[in-house]
């Protein structure tokens, strides 16, 4: 699931700054599981711009909508009444969405009122942590499903680096787990530390396509 | 159409002064919606209650207002007037303006009365109705634990007609029951027959638990017994599967086998000294015996029965010379007082010492050396066995049980949290009890009241075979659900799961059963998926609406009905004054409390927002009061981004019956909200 994390207020009411009129558009997937910009959100966050502007005694209307997937032109065309009501879009949404939505309503500004942060998965409620660094070229298979890229502060490849902690935690956040005694401890109860012996070239980053896309056989 | 609304006034037979009510009639009528105004003196008696019935026949009435005394003692009478009256039970919303307006202010209050009639008319507009059900359940009980307190709850219930399993982890029941049997005189054998014997009851030992699933009514159960699983299905889980106790010496000397302990020197427990007392082949009596206790724990309850028994039991049969080593002697369980002057009587000594005394084995004998605090000296002692120190503590399978349960320990890892709700047996999840030393170090008397408890309580919820609830009071809308878990991981009653609806996606499923309807998931779930019917956005935002229209300077407090709402109530009683600009909107926990409601209420004109919940480590729905707190934090830090106010929410813990403290915070806070120019 992408996480994601609304923006400093400063910098919201900055890119709001010069409309009297916007639309307050969150996402029902990603962002509204990771708390960042589901329908409650949307509702804080539009109730929190009222406030701003009235104590700085200048006027704003805020709309609120909120859609299934940001990210999909289908259900962010369902915004077009709305978005023709007002001055700018303050998405919510995955930078994606962001996107999608600016693409569909070409003549407004859509702004982000989130920073995209990772890809992740709930701790427990309300933290969540990053899982994967969509690199494009997966090797958990060898890594016992536990992604040193991400994992691990420096995103090293063929084991720890000499900073680990005692009790396995990393120099860099000693609150933080080391990536590659996760990684030796899940292979070692599979019985396949002979991976451990393996030895990974570094990935070559720069061959990643940018932009990414990804076809379907099935369509 | 508009909907038609009646409201109805009463002015408690003469007991409401400070408001005129013709003023307040007046202007209400022309509330949107108000069909009609009625003024009584004696609504909640039979004749009010006939006139209301007639009225809200006559005028068709679809919602009612009734604007009189407190919820708290006349909501269900006037509910019971709705339903007499062909409208749904829950189509109504009171206005309390006898405690929280009239007998809370001086001086007159009509302004403030037509205020709350209004809140109350907002809400009311928005009201569904909902329907009543009667769920079936499960009549079957089962009992974890084959001690005491699990064959007598078992006795008892399959006495009053419900059948009942007892589940055991040992080979055959009342293993741990024997050293009940000196100090209380019984002899649990005749029990383990009863229980052998009940043609209601069946027993499953070399037994356990290993996986639930369901709620109550309907719990499925599996059971490993042998190699082979078995899935059961029962209403309600009765845990009763007791304590351990642990020596507290932790060094050298070692325990020796109770066979060594009648030759002379020796450490023993209390259970292995209660054998040596009732074992008719002791060779030598102990001449000299010392006991210690409660120096780890002393509100120890079961140590401190078993060393006053035990000593006593062996100063009147063996005539030994007995020293007892304690720091307290706290003697809060029946009849403990009694056997501690009997004791004393007998030639029991007692020596008073602040630290635990030093032990060491000298000459084949137990040397204890202690600091007596009323001697002011050293205390040496030489004898020939030390009943040591125990510590009570909780039974080892405790922990993965709690886990398969979904429940929580206290801090000690018994079973039930530390919560006053709680005592003295249920859990956070509905159908599931606690009996005896599981929950607590628990003297007998306690363990028998338990056990009616938990009999009563089963009995009540059980034996019908099916409980009233509210259909889907409290409901995940399965379009808007996104299926985060979150209300999952934050419900305190464990009363939501994930389930498919329509054969389609898994949405939130929340069982009517088992919800206790504290609506900490509706506050938390951020695609504002989760109703719950009375307190969902329009019903609350309507009254903070009715707020807002007259504001300026108001203090918004959304009160928990459970501790603050009952503590406003009382200080109208007591006629406590405090000022007139709070406006209560009651809530169901404050946990309940939703930050974009506190929002909305600044937005509104809200100079001050409270939430109110119960005390620390006291909240009905267990987690309610914390999370509001997190939320209170959590909204200062939303509103100091976009305003320049100090702390405009506050956070308050009052318990239901104190009143001066309900309305300490109300004035505090007002001053504050003054001196901050709010």
């Amino acid at each position: 699931m992408i996480i994601a994390e609304r923006k400093p207020m400063e910098e919201i009411k900055q890119l709001i700054a010069p409309y009297k009129k916007v639309l307050v558009a969150g996402c029902g997937t990603c962002v509204t599981v990771c708390w960042a910009g589901g329908e409650k959100e949307v509702a804080v966050l539009a109730s929190q711009l009222r406030l701003a502007r009235s104590a700085e005694g200048s006027e704003i209307s805020v709309l609120e909508a909120t859609v299934e997937r940001q990210c999909e032109k289908e259900m962010v065309v369902e915004l077009e009444d709305k978005v023709a009501e007002v001055e700018a879009v303050l998405s919510l949404a995955c930078g994606s969405g962001v996107q999608t939505m600016a693409e569909m309503f070409e003549d407004k500004p859509v702004l982000p009122a989130v920073n995209t942060t990772f890809i992740g998965m709930p701790e427990k409620e309300g933290l969540w942590v990053e899982m994967c660094g969509a690199c494009g070229d997966c090797f958990l298979d060898r890594t016992g499903g536990i992604c040193p890229i991400v994992r691990c502060a420096k995103g090293l490849l063929n084991g720890p680096c000499g900073g680990t902690r005692r009790g396995g935690k990393c120099e860099i956040d000693p609150e933080k787990d080391c990536a590659w005694v996760l990684i030796y401890r899940r292979l070692e109860k599979q019985g396949r530390l002979d991976l451990m012996r393996k030895y990974y070239e570094p990935k070559n980053y720069r061959a990643v396509k940018r932009p990414g896309k990804v076809q379907a056989m099935q369509a | 159409m508009e909907t038609k609304i009646g409201v109805f006034l009463c002015n408690c037979g003469g007991a409401i002064k400070n408001i005129d009510f013709d003023a307040v009639a007046k202007k209400v009528a022309k509330f949107p919606g108000v069909t009609c105004v009625n003024l009584s003196s004696n609504l909640c008696l039979e004749e009010g209650k006939e006139k209301m019935i007639s009225c809200i026949r006559e005028e068709h009435i679809e919602r009612t207002v009734v604007a009189a005394c407190s919820p708290e003692f006349t909501e269900h009478i006037f509910q019971e007037v709705l339903e007499k009256s062909g409208l749904n039970d829950h189509l109504m919303s009171m206005a309390n303006i006898r405690e929280q307006c009239s007998w809370a202010h001086e001086g007159d209050v009509t302004e403030k009365a037509v205020e709350l009639v209004k809140m109350a008319v907002n809400k009311v507009r928005f009201l569904q109705p909902m329907e009543k059900k009667a769920v079936p359940v499960n009549r079957e009980v089962l009992v974890v634990g084959g001690g005491f307190s699990a064959i007598n709850t078992a006795l008892q219930l399959s006495r009053v007609g419900l059948r009942t399993t007892i589940l055991e982890k040992e080979a055959a029941l009342g293993a741990g029951t024997e050293k009940l049997e000196s100090f209380y005189g019984f002899y649990p054998s005749s029990m383990v027959s009863a229980v052998e014997g009940g043609r209601n009851i069946e027993i499953l030992t070399s037994a356990q638990m290993t996986a639930v699933e369901g709620n109550i009514g309907d719990f499925g159960v599996r059971i490993r017994k042998g190699g082979e699983e078995i899935s059961r299905k029962y209403g309600a889980i009765v845990i009763a599967t007791g304590y351990k106790t642990e020596l507290t010496l932790d060094s050298e000397p070692k325990l020796r086998a109770e066979d060594e302990a009648i030759s002379g020197i020796n450490i023993v427990s209390q259970e292995q000294f209660c054998r040596m007392l009732r074992n008719p082949s002791l060779k030598t009596e102990p001449k000299t015996i010392g006991f210690m206790f409660d120096f780890s724990d002393e509100n120890s309850r079961f140590p401190t029965l078993a060393t006053l028994n035990n000593a006593l039991a062996a100063k009147k049969k063996w005539g030994s010379e007995i020293y007892v080593f304690y720091k307290s002697v706290k003697v809060d369980s029946e009849g403990v007082e009694k056997l501690y002057q009997e004791a004393r009587d007998y030639g029991v000594v007692f020596l008073r010492s602040e630290i635990s005394p030093t032990i060491t084995i000298k000459n084949g004998r137990v040397k204890i050396e202690a600091k007596d605090v009323f001697l002011g000296e050293d205390v040496i002692l030489a004898c020939d066995i030390l009943v040591a120190e125990e510590l009570y503590l909780p039974a080892e399978e405790t922990e993965t049980l709690s886990s398969l349960l979904n429940i929580r320990v206290d801090s000690r890892g018994f079973y039930q949290d530390e919560n006053v709700h709680l005592y003295p047996v249920s859990s956070e999840r509905k159908g599931i009890f606690f009996v005896g030393g599981c929950r607590d170090d628990l003297d007998l008397g306690r363990v028998l009241t338990d056990i009616s408890s938990v009999v009563i309580n089963v009995h009540e919820l059980l034996f019908s075979g099916k409980i009233p609830v509210d259909v889907e009071r409290v409901k995940a809308d399965p379009q808007k659900c996104v299926a985060c878990l979150t209300c999952i991981r934050v419900c305190p009653h464990g009363a939501i799961q994930l389930v498919r609806a329509d054969n389609s996606k898994e949405v939130a499923g929340i069982s009517d059963l088992a919800c206790d309807a504290c609506g900490i998931c509706a506050a938390i779930c951020p695609a504002k998926a989760i109703k719950f019917q009375g307190y969902r956005d329009e019903e609350i935002l309507a009254q903070i609406e009715a707020i807002g229209e007259s504001s300026n300077g108001r203090i918004v407090a959304f009160c928990c009905e459970h501790s603050a709402y009952p503590a406003a109530d009382l200080a109208g009683k007591l006629r406590l004054h405090y000022p007139e600009n709070l406006r209560v909107i009651r809530v169901p926990c404050a946990g309940q409390v939703d930050v974009f409601h506190i929002l909305k209420a600044f937005e509104k004109g809200a100079a001050t927002v409270l939430v109110m919940g119960c005390e620390d480590g006291a909240c009905h729905h267990i987690t309610g009061n914390i999370r509001a707190k997190e939320r209170v934090n959590y909204c200062n830090m939303l509103l100091k981004e976009v305003r320049v106010d100090d702390r405009p929410v506050a956070m308050f813990n009052v318990s239901p019956n104190a009143p001066y403290k309900f309305v300490r915070a109300v004035n505090e806070i007002t001053k504050i909200t003054k001196e901050s120019g709010r």
